[in-house]
């Protein structure tokens, strides 16, 4: 119960962050694209730096160890079919959620489409491409 | 809406990651509870075991006994401490309330800026003058979604997993797939700027 709690406020706090950002602007993604606005990917490089020392911190003081992410057949090929998506309908697949809290109820068009986008590809890898993705985990 | 500073937001972004840790104890990973979800709709909740953890311990006495000998048996180390199940297969509960969670962040930030009334498409206006109007807007932000899930579960990660928490730990398939949807987010949204 608490640890479902916990997870609840873990993901309001990230939607709030993602939406005063302006990640779930459309037009902010846009001129983070075009390099029009530098500043969601300056905060998107600060996060990854100040994460980068945090995780050597976590980890010399608790052991922590975490699974690595390899390269595998998918990785660049469904990189960059997400990049397109996301250009297209501004939308990582949290920010569709995020959107939809807003009050953007276009989201709730992408939201459908991520949904039948990861169920298409559990049935094209099942029957076509069947690689290892080096991970037992697969996130 | 106000915007936060870019040094404001990067910290947000790292204490919601790092916060998900600490409290949580799994990696910030989005696509990784849609794909959990869409993984028990196709497949339903896990099999239970045919037998008990003790009853099969049971049985691969006596067969080493049958095959080995008693002493064997004897000889053998204590079998490892039960795993818990993985929780990503025990239970979706978890991916709901933390999807949930997002919405009602998106709630509570709208809210507070006093913008809470809902729009049919997106508070966009390079959106709406590109595509908006009819059935094209709809059609793009599913075509866009498709793209979005499909990619995210071929690339086992999206901006959460690959982007803030495996690039920042220099994991070469998180730099690889960063690269990548960076790189035709740029190429697609300059394309789309030159039919704007």
């Amino acid at each position: 119960m608490r640890e479902t709690a916990v997870t609840g406020l873990v993901g309001v706090g990230f939607g709030f962050a993602l939406s005063r950002i302006g990640f779930t602007s459309w037009d902010e993604v846009h001129r983070m694209f075009t390099f029009a606005d530098l500043r969601m990917l300056l905060a998107f490089a600060t996060a990854v730096a100040v994460l980068a020392v945090s995780w050597r911190v976590v980890s010399a003081t608790t052991g922590a160890t975490w699974p690595p992410r390899r390269i595998h057949q998918g990785t660049l090929a469904g990189g960059a079919l997400f990049g397109a998506g996301w250009a297209l309908s501004g939308a990582c697949p949290s920010i569709a959620l995020v959107q939809l809290g807003e009050g953007q109820l276009g989201a709730g068009w992408t939201l459908v489409g991520i949904v039948a986008g990861n169920w298409l590809y559990s049935v094209v890898h099942e029957r076509w491409l069947r690689w290892s993705t080096g991970s037992c985990l697969d996130e | 809406m106000e915007h936060w500073p870019w040094w404001a937001g990067g910290l947000g972004l790292a204490a919601v990651a790092l916060g998900h840790w600490l409290l949580a104890r799994r990696m910030l990973s989005v696509s990784g509870r849609i794909t959990a979800i869409v993984d028990r709709l196709r497949h339903g909740p896990p099999e239970e075991p045919d037998m008990s953890r003790e009853e099969m311990l049971a049985a691969l006495r006596e067969m080493t006994a049958e095959e080995y000998g008693q002493d064997a048996v004897e000889a053998a180390p204590e079998p490892p401490a039960a795993k818990t199940p993985a929780r990503s297969r025990a239970s979706i509960g978890g991916h709901f309330v933390f999807l949930g969670g997002l919405a009602v962040g998106g709630v509570v930030s709208a809210a507070l800026a006093g913008a809470l009334e809902p729009v049919a498409g997106l508070r966009s206006d390079v959106f709406e003058s590109l595509f908006g109007g009819g059935l094209v807007g709809p059609l793009v932000l599913v075509a866009g979604g498709v793209l979005v899930g499909f990619g995210t579960r071929m690339a086992t990660g999206c901006t959460s997993g690959h982007g803030l928490c495996g690039a920042s730990r220099l994991q070469p398939g998180s730099l690889v797939a960063t690269c990548a949807f960076f790189g035709t987010g740029v190429v697609v949204s300059l394309l789309l700027g030159v039919l704007a």
